[in-house]
């Protein structure tokens, strides 16, 4: 049996102990020491030193003596290096399957060798070796704990089922560090089952074993593979007299098809087929289906593209919302004198750009009727005071959005705004000589500036010479300030809709933001955020999240599998994890009646991608001991370093406490009994006397 | 059944009398009761006044002289109460609390102090008293009313602390300018040479020294076996020690400190007793009487 130590240096304080037995050597303690009148002639005989230097408490001192030896010890870190000893026993391999589950696995042949080499490997298992089961996709699941019981590992290995999701290796990875951390092992194993896409690598660079695993992967898909996907749809309403059809165009995208293929593809509007469309789909590349517009049902629609089932079944279907209408009506409001030319920009701007599509429509006067208002998502007040017509009060309320844009005109009017402007204004900022105010504190993280979240400088470069200054009032919220701290963006929630108010000039007199990229995504989205309809994509993918509209009150969602889910809100709204693909649909209170929302999601065009990586490529990023020092460390009992060893054992903590328990005894065995009453001896002057008795004698 | 007179003498019987005064009287009575009463003669006849011869008066007592001058009778009165000072200092230091038997040191100088003091008072003397330590801690000055006071103070007094007997012994000399008795009552831990000195410088006063040195047998004899730790009972200090290795040397060194004390002090012209404090106290009051009378024949 071996024993180490980790910090070795610290055996040097066992020279410590020397120091109770000097104390012991010089201290004596008084042993019921006998009362005499004087020391003046007992001084005065020869005494050998030799002879009082010597030890009388010789459990004293091998009690203080071992408590100090043990604390040395415990701080040297002691290691027992048998295994025997240290628990091998408990300690055999391990080992961790990593079985890809995602969409791509569901390629005919693929999953059964997954399966039988996940058998294959818990076969090959020796003794107590032990084997944990996790299975992958976006996200990872054990599905069986490390364990030395290899039936119950298969029977859970047929619970496990290709799903229609993406694949993400790293969450696996980490998992199976996770459990290899949580048990002791001699060596270990991970061993990942996959079809080994490129896609799955992303973000495994930096995930790291501890010494002695070795991980390696077992590819089960198909070095030739053939497949046709649908990869996207484009769906769009189109007005054909009276009716609104809705016309959708589908992209396959096809790989080694083995010759051009005549296919029927399927169109389903919520859930009933309601064209099909004969196309030739080439052996690889795109291939564009158009199908025949079809009557739009009002409200959001949810399309479904089918192709004939081929190989991979899941990729042959794409679903998606087209929401409720495709155009939004913006209302702009303007003085009459005032020249076109001052919204050309903002005009142009909106104009551009389909889901949904915006048109403006320019007036003098915001609709008053309710029935023109239904027809407008969005009023937009361009340097004028907005109306506090009771009509538009209750649009508004009701969910419509305004948009104020504030300029000279309304910066030096003396009447107040209606409350809804969230804003007074006290005159116009003139930043012409400072080479204009630019854009601070933008609250990335609003609705509104969601085009700008991956370029966040987008927007600091907007310069704006003169600007209406003002003060914003409690309610409102501050979206940006100019730098001199003028707000510059405001909203306010006005019932179910929301009013917004801006003093960055829009027209390029007082500014030049129409000159600027970030203005025709910003001034969309200004109109899709106030009208309550965020540009959304037509569907997610999966192991994505869903921000469900701010409308649902206590929202609850059914998913593709018919799980209801009721999220919780928070500051930022409700949001729902999106595991499965196909359609989720958000009700308010209860999952019935009339849906609030609907959402697609599909699983990443990256899983159709099925070109399997080199094993060693894929697991480039993981960082571990290498292949032939692993594979060499697994055959040896090296495979478990002395800090390791020690730290399964522990035994300094024994130690102390050991130690602990001795000092405490020395305690009290030091302060009872005789040992008690002892007093240090201190040999020397007794007595004045002896020196004629001049001088005092100490105590 | 009579008791013995000597009975009232031992040590161990007379320190279970807590009242100094029971204490000293028994051992005076006792003592007295089997000496010769001539003794009790050796009084002081200082000359104190005449006064007119009345009716009754002892015609020995009549002045013949006076009347030879005066033709007519006075009577010479002696001042009997008045004769001498004795003063006991007594040693309180910590080691005078050492006693192998009953009695300590201590007890047994307070005995003998209380017993030496009524014996002077009945007759006559005037008594005081100094207890010290490191320097003088209780100073009783002589006088015929302080017998009362001296004993209470006595019994007040417990044994702590260092000495400086030299030092404390020189103080004594300082107390009073007359000359008279001086009873040192101590366990002599000094060198010889500096407590002869001391009482060099007493006798140069014209004072009487008498000098009662207390031992007890197992300080004389050190006591303990083989391994035994020593405390000092003044200082404190340890000292661990073989007394059976060591006792043959350890009794020539107190010897040689005994004989030398009584040679040294007996040269200064004090008279040295050295008592052993299982010894009865009649010894003392012997040592006492005989200096008593050798300082009346001296006048």
């Amino acid at each position: 049996m071996g024993l180490g130590f980790l910090v070795p240096a610290f055996l040097a304080a066992l020279a410590a102990l020397a120091v109770p037995i000097l104390l012991h050597l010089r201290h004596r303690d008084r042993d019921r020491p006998m009362r005499f009148p004087s020391l003046m002639f007992l001084e005065q005989l020869p005494i050998r030193t030799e002879s009082r230097q010597r030890i009388t408490d010789w459990p004293m001192l091998l009690l203080r003596l071992l408590a100090l030896a043990l604390l040395v010890f415990a701080f040297a870190r002691p290691v027992l290096k048998d295994k025997r000893v240290v628990g091998a026993d408990n300690r055999t391999k391990a080992v961790v399957i990593l079985l890809d589950r995602s969409m791509s696995m569901s390629y005919t042949g693929v999953w059964p060798r997954a399966l039988d080499s996940a058998r294959a490997v818990i076969d090959r298992l020796e003794g107590k070796d032990r084997v944990a089961l996790v299975a992958y996709d976006d996200a990872a699941e054990v599905v069986q704990r490390l364990t030395d019981d290899r039936a119950a590992v298969r029977g859970s290995l047929g619970a496990v089922q290709p799903m229609r999701r993406g694949t993400r290796l790293a969450p696996a990875l980490r998992t199976a560090r996770q459990l290899l951390l949580d048990a002791p092992f001699a060596a270990a194993e991970v061993i990942v089952i996959s079809d080994l896409q490129r896609a799955s690598a992303s973000g495994i660079a930096g995930v790291e074993f501890p010494s002695g695993v070795q991980v390696r992967g077992i590819g089960v898909g198909n070095g030739t593979w053939v497949n046709s996907a649908v990869r996207s749809l484009d769906a769009r309403r189109v007005r054909e007299g009276d009716r609104t059809l809705l016309a959708v165009k589908a992209r396959v995208q096809n790989h080694a098809l083995p010759a051009a293929r005549q296919v029927t593809a399927s169109l389903t509007v919520n859930g009933r087929e309601a064209t099909t469309a004969s196309t030739l789909l080439t052996r690889d590349g795109e291939t564009v289906i158009t199908f025949a517009p079809v009557p739009a049902p009002d409200g959001a629609v949810a399309v479904r593209v089918a192709l004939p089932p081929d190989s991979l079944v899941a990729d042959d279907t794409l679903v998606a919302v087209v929401p409720r209408d495709d155009v939004l009506r913006v209302a702009l409001v303007a003085p009459s004198d005032m020249s076109a030319s001052e919204t050309l920009y903002l005009q142009q701007a909106l104009g551009i750009g389909r889901a949904p599509q915006v048109q403006v429509e320019r007036l003098t006067s915001a609709p008053s009727n309710a029935a023109a208002l239904a027809r407008t998502g969005v009023v937009l007040f361009w340097d004028m005071a907005p109306d506090a017509s009771t009509a538009l009060t209750t649009w508004v309320n009701d969910g419509g959005g305004i948009v104020l844009a504030a300029g000279r005109r309304l910066a030096t009017r003396r009447s107040a705004l209606p409350p809804y402007a969230g804003i007074s204004f006290s005159g116009l900022a003139d930043r012409v000589s400072d080479r204009g105010g630019t854009l601070r504190d933008v609250r990335a993280e609003h609705a509104l500036f969601a085009p700008f979240r991956e370029a966040k400088d987008a927007l600091t470069a907007v310069r704006a010479w003169r600007y209406p200054r003002g003060d914003a009032v409690p309610t409102a919220d501050i979206l940006a300030r100019f730098d001199d701290g003028v707000p510059a963006v405001l909203e306010q929630r006005i019932g179910s809709g929301r009013s917004l108010t801006l003093t960055v000039p829009l027209d390029n007199q007082y500014g030049d933001f129409p000159l600027q990229p970030a203005y025709l995504p910003f001034v969309r989205q200004l109109v899709l955020h106030t009208s309550g309809r965020d540009a959304t994509p037509l569907w997610l993918s999966t192991g994505e999240s869903w921000s469900l509209p701010t409308t649902l009150t206590n929202p609850v969602v059914t998913g593709p599998t018919g799980v209801l889910t009721r999220p919780q809100a928070d500051s930022a709204g409700a949001a729902v994890a999106l595991p499965d693909a196909g359609l989720y649909t958000a009700y308010a209170e209860r999952a019935s009646g009339e849906p609030g929302a609907v959402q697609a999601v599909n699983v990443p065009a990256s899983e159709s991608e099925l070109t399997p990586m080199d094993t060693t490529e894929l697991l480039l990023g993981v960082r571990t001991t290498s292949t032939a020092e692993s594979a060499a460390s697994a055959n040896t009992d090296a495979s478990m370093t002395v800090e390791e060893m020690e730290r399964r054992q522990n035994p300094w903590r024994v130690l102390l406490i050991v130690a602990a328990v001795l000092l405490l005894a020395e305690t009290i065995l030091g302060t009872r009994g005789r040992r008690g009453m002892a007093r240090r001896v201190v040999p020397g002057t007794t007595s004045n006397r002896s020196t004629g008795g001049s001088t005092p004698a100490g105590p | 059944m009579p008791v013995a007179p000597a009975a009232f003498l031992d040590p161990a019987l007379l320190a279970k009398i807590s009242d100094l005064a029971l204490l000293a009287r028994t051992v005076v009575d006792g003592f007295m009761h089997g000496q010769h009463r001539s003794l009790r003669k050796g009084s002081s006849l200082d000359f104190a006044e005449h006064r007119s011869y009345q009716p009754g008066d002892d015609l020995r007592r009549i002045d013949w002289r006076v009347y030879g001058r005066t033709d007519r009778f006075y009577i010479k009165e002696y001042d009997a109460d008045t004769n001498a000072g004795v003063l006991f200092a007594l040693d309180s230091s910590g080691s005078m609390d050492y006693g192998s038997g009953s009695v300590t040191k201590f007890v047994y100088g307070r005995m003998l102090a209380a017993s030496l003091a009524w014996l002077s008072q009945s007759q006559g003397d005037r008594v005081g008293l100094a207890t010290f330590t490191q320097d003088l801690n209780e100073v009783i000055p002589p006088s015929v009313r302080h017998l009362q006071r001296m004993l209470h103070t006595l019994a007040a007094t417990t044994p702590k602390g260092p000495s400086r007997l030299v030092h404390s012994i020189e103080r004594v000399g300082l107390l009073s300018s007359r000359a008279g008795i001086l009873v040192l009552i101590t366990d002599c831990y000094e060198r010889p040479d500096a407590l002869g000195r001391a009482v060099d410088a007493l006798r140069m006063n014209g004072n009487d020294v008498i000098v009662f040195h207390l031992v007890d047998a197992a300080e004389r004899d050190l006591p303990g076996d083989a391994d035994t730790t020593f405390e000092d009972m003044e200082s404190g200090a340890l000292l661990p020690l073989k007394p059976d290795d060591l006792r043959n040397k350890y009794q020539t060194l107190i010897r040689a400190h005994h004989e030398a004390l009584q040679s040294r002090l007996t040269a200064a012209g004090a008279d040295y007793v050295r008592l052993l404090t299982n010894e009865p106290l009649d010894r003392a009051l012997h040592a006492y009487l005989d200096a008593r009378l050798t300082r009346g024949r001296v006048r």
